[in-house]
């Protein structure tokens, strides 16, 4: 038991939350579960608290080792770390944490005690899940965590289970995530071989001396797995479908918390990628196309909840341009900021969205700032923030630091720089034009009916992160210099022309307010409302081909029914085996003796036919063949010696 | 005794055979049985065997060619019968008549080196006869009255009345004595 | 009686069988088939009687009586079967009789 035990500590009550709820007793009431699930995420998020200040106090490398095992020549030793990065992110998903399923209790207020059961104990295992990952010391916890966030979506989008588009949305995020997966192991496996060991910063220390080629290919290994987690192009697919999910889990899986976990995996292993310059410009460049997708896209969403998802798409990449070139720690510090509003956005619209009936379009927001006026300003301070409006929000100042980064990295940065400028017109425009739905009158045909006012549990959390989402601009530059790079000076031209783009989208909304003609342009433009038909193009690419082979492989016919269980690659060795086993059998079933003797065996019923043809009936035949009796027995009887007269 | 009449008497049976063998009649072919039959009592009378030679006019030539005699009674003969018979007949004459003549041939050389002990030429008495049978032999004549009382029964048994109109009704009618 | 008779009359019994044997095998007709028979059996009636004068035997005409029972029962039998057949089937051709049924 080191001196650092209690860092372990630090997830346990989230995971103690999950097993309670999960495999505990069952005669706990509705209040109970509430009770255990708000306890399990608070006393986490203070626990974090307790090790954000032990390490803003000073000494911040703390090492809590679980157990190591020996493997050959390798040594796998399992621990958990905290340091600045781990400390800030842990921060911030543990706060936002908690803020959601505070907010949850009002939300799911309605649920049946075993649905409520459920939620709470996925929300409570996927932040412990999330913890671990973050103050993961070594690729096995950091993949442990990862996987288990995975799950943990995957049930979590398909919790209304008597919804199909709930679960095929679920399986199509699980399925694209553990694609990504799959690459980062290869990656962490490749790392563990030439390390021979699993702390990351053994692996980091491999990396650095390993041939540039390999360190490519690891380096890009990882990549995959960020940018399948994190939505990115071209992995976006599977997050505007997970919005089928509850407004809960959209504001802490896929706004805040999980898809930043890519950015996360790039900053902790920033050291290596520094050391491929290529795979670097190249995350850049994908992080600069998936922003300025992700807001163009949002711009023509009729859904709010969808035009979030594919914000959060444009905002994680504004991280991955910061840490492609070069910048991981503004990428962390815009990351606790988007966290913080994009949260806030999530919630405040599901408030709305509940009191306009259950509608989440748009549309349907009209009249929130009568209807529900906490939600809606609070919903309004985060798209501020959203949109970085200048100087008074936190967004503003997290965009500027990237921007800044950008700008100042040579000539890939100013192509960056350009086109992150072009996102964030984009951004403030969706962004306003929500709002200025928001603000007006209602549109809605027929009245929603009455519900009652949210509780504390519902706007608490809203307020405090409305104010969060303002004030927060003050702690970018420390977490930046906290995580131990220097603030990037912010050239003067950059600020001025950040500034020009976002009045300049706020002023879009406005006028396409003003115009309804460009409004009607907008809601017509179905192919690029549904991402350019990107997703639909995979749909047909993969998918589907993937889907006959399965089916092929299981034998099932077209249309057929199927055991449910398809191993492709289960029964390929299988098929092959049997296959070989046939062509033996029938190369060594040709038996010579067996042959001989068939044929033997087959002369008799020939024999049988043959002698039968003297069966006649005729009486003729019979006196011949008694005549040849006779024939014979006369000459026994004339030749033989033996007989007395002769 | 004389060997002589008894050879050429057997000779005439002999052509008798032939005959009754080979004509399509149903009625000559008996007439020649039993000229046939006749001369083989004589060739009996003429080898001293007495009481053969009764026997074989009394039973063979009395009773069991009479029986024939009576069977041949109840046939209708026609021409185009005849007819066929005899098409049949002279179409496939020739293998029997190999094989007969082979078996005759097959016992010719055993008969060169018969001899036997001194010629005797007297008449065997009916006498002896009886003691043989009555005697050493006694068995074997009960024997064949076994097979006498069976081929009465069977000929009982057969020779009865249909019990029920056969099934097959079309034959009645057909070619042939019935 | 010499050998030479002897020898002779075994000729003619023989022959006798032989063209009793050839009545059997060419006659299609069961009646005719029948007396062709009768004709066989004269010819070891006579061998017997001729053997049994050679050696002045009483043996040989007793065998000539068991050998006329034999035919006696034949003939029963025989006849009795054509008369049945007769009935239910063509008798001019024997070959036609070949089926166990009917």
């Amino acid at each position: 038991m080191s001196s650092n035990f209690w860092l372990l500590l630090v997830p346990v009550p989230t995971l103690a939350a999950f097993m309670t709820l999960a495999f505990g007793p069952f005669w706990l009431g509705p209040s109970q579960v509430r009770a255990v699930a708000l306890a399990g995420a608070w006393l986490t998020a203070a626990l974090m608290l307790a090790a954000s200040g032990v390490c803003a106090s000073g000494t911040c490398h703390l090492l809590a080792p679980v157990f190591t095992v020996k493997v050959g020549t390798a040594s796998v030793a399992l621990a958990l770390i905290l340091d600045p990065l781990a400390t800030v992110v842990g921060t911030t998903v543990a706060i936002v944490g908690g803020f959601v399923i505070s907010y949850s209790l009002g939300y799911m207020a309605r649920a049946r005690l075993a649905d409520l059961r459920r939620f709470f104990a996925y929300m409570n295992l996927f932040l412990g899940a999330m913890l671990t990952m973050v103050m993961a010391g070594d690729s096995i916890n950091f993949f442990l965590g990862w996987e288990m966030m995975g799950l943990c979506s995957f049930f979590l989008i398909g919790y209304n289970m008597s919804l199909p588009r709930a679960f095929a949305a679920g399986r199509k995020a699980f399925v694209i995530t553990r694609f990504g997966d799959v690459l980062l192991l290869a990656g962490l496996l490749l790392l563990f071989y030439e390390a021979g060991g699993v702390r990351i910063d053994a692996l980091v220390n491999a990396a650095l001396v390993m041939p540039p080629g390999r360190r490519s290919v690891v380096a890009v290994l990882l990549l995959g797995g960020a940018l399948a987690k994190s939505a990115q192009l071209p992995f976006h697919t599977w997050l505007p479908v997970a919005m089928a999910g509850p407004t809960p889990v959209s504001a802490l899986l896929h706004s805040a918390t999980m898809v930043a976990a890519g950015a996360f995996l790039l900053a902790r292993f920033a050291p290596l990628f520094a050391a491929t310059p290529e795979v670097l410009a190249a995350v850049a460049m994908v992080g600069a196309f998936s922003s300025c997708f992700g807001a163009l896209v949002a711009v023509f969403q009729t859904d709010v909840k969808r035009m979030l998802a594919y914000s959060s798409i444009s905002q994680i990449g504004f991280m991955i341009i910061s840490i492609g070139v070069g910048a991981p720690q503004v990428a962390i510090a815009h990351f606790v900021i988007h966290a913080i509003f994009k949260s806030l956005l999530f919630l405040s619209a599901g408030d709305m969205a509940y009191a306009a009936g259950g509608r989440t379009d748009i549309a349907a927001l009209a009249g929130s700032s009568t209807r529900r006026p906490i939600a809606y300003f609070s919903f309004a301070a985060g798209a501020a923030s959203l949109a970085g409006l200048p100087l008074i929000t936190a967004g503003w100042w997290s965009k500027e630091a990237i921007l800044a980064s950008a700008v100042s990295a040579g000539p890939l940065g100013e192509i960056l720089w350009s086109l992150a400028l072009i996102a964030v017109a984009l951004t403030a425009t969706y962004a306003t034009r929500a709002v200025l739905v928001g603000a007006g009158p209602s549109t809605l045909l027929a009245r929603p009916p009455a519900v009652p006012p949210a509780g504390i549990a519902t706007n608490a959390p809203l307020v405090l992160l409305a104010a969060a989402s303002l004030a927060g601009g003050l702690l970018v530059g420390p977490i930046v210099r906290f995580l131990g790079a220097a603030e990037p000076d912010t050239p003067a031209f950059s600020a001025i022309v950040g500034a020009a783009a976002v009045l300049l989208g706020v002023s879009a909304a406005f006028a396409l307010r003003r115009h309804p003609h460009l409004a009607s342009r907008i809601a017509r433009a179905r192919k690029v409302r549904q991402g350019f038909r990107i997703d639909a193009v995979y749909q047909q690419r993969f998918v589907r081909p993937f889907r006959h082979l399965a089916y092929w492989l299981n034998g099932v016919r077209r249309g057929g029914r199927s055991s449910g269980i398809v191993d492709p690659l289960g029964a390929v060795p299988v098929l092959g085996i049997v296959w070989l086993v046939r062509r033996m059998i029938h190369w060594a079933a040709v038996d010579r003796v067996d042959r001989v003797w068939m044929r033997l065996a087959g002369m008799v019923p020939e024999l049988s036919s043959f002698s039968r043809r003297s069966q006649t009936g005729r009486v003729r035949d019979y006196a011949l063949s008694l005549i040849f009796g006779i024939a014979a027995l006369l000459l026994l009887a004339l030749k033989s010696p033996r007989l007395p007269w002769h | 005794m004389s060997a002589m009449v008894a050879i050429v008497a057997g000779g005439l049976a002999v052509v008798a055979a032939l005959l009754a063998v080979t004509s399509s009649d149903a009625v000559r072919s008996l007439f020649a049985l039993l000229a046939a039959l006749l001369t083989l009592a004589a060739a009996f009378f003429a080898l001293g065997a007495d009481f053969a030679g009764a026997l074989q006019i009394l039973i063979y030539a009395g009773a069991v060619a009479a029986v024939f005699v009576f069977v041949v009674m109840t046939i209708t003969n026609s021409d185009a019968l005849r007819a066929a018979e005899h098409s049949r007949l002279r179409r496939v004459w020739p293998v029997p008549a190999a094989v007969a003549i082979l078996i005759v041939l097959m016992v010719l050389p055993a008969l060169r080196g018969a001899k036997s002990s001194a010629a005797v030429g007297a008449a065997i008495p009916v006498r002896a006869v009886g003691a043989l049978l009555f005697g050493p032999w006694a068995v074997v004549v009960e024997l064949a009255s076994f097979l006498l009382l069976a081929a009465m029964l069977g000929a009982r048994h057969l020779g009865r009345r249909a019990p029920s109109p056969p099934p097959n009704e079309p034959l009645q009618g057909r070619d042939g004595p019935s | 009686m010499t050998d030479q008779s002897l020898a002779m009359l075994l000729v003619l019994a023989t022959t006798l069988f032989a063209v009793g044997l050839f009545g059997v095998l060419v006659r299609r007709g069961v009646l005719l088939q029948l007396i062709a028979l009768e004709v066989l059996l004269a010819g070891p009636a006579l061998a017997f009687i001729a053997a049994g004068a050679r050696r002045g035997d009483a043996q040989g005409q007793a065998m000539f009586v068991i050998l006329l029972v034999f035919a006696a029962a034949e003939v029963a039998i025989g006849l009795a079967l054509y008369l049945r057949l007769r009935r239910c089937a063509d008798v001019s051709d024997s070959d036609s009789v070949s089926q166990l049924r009917s």
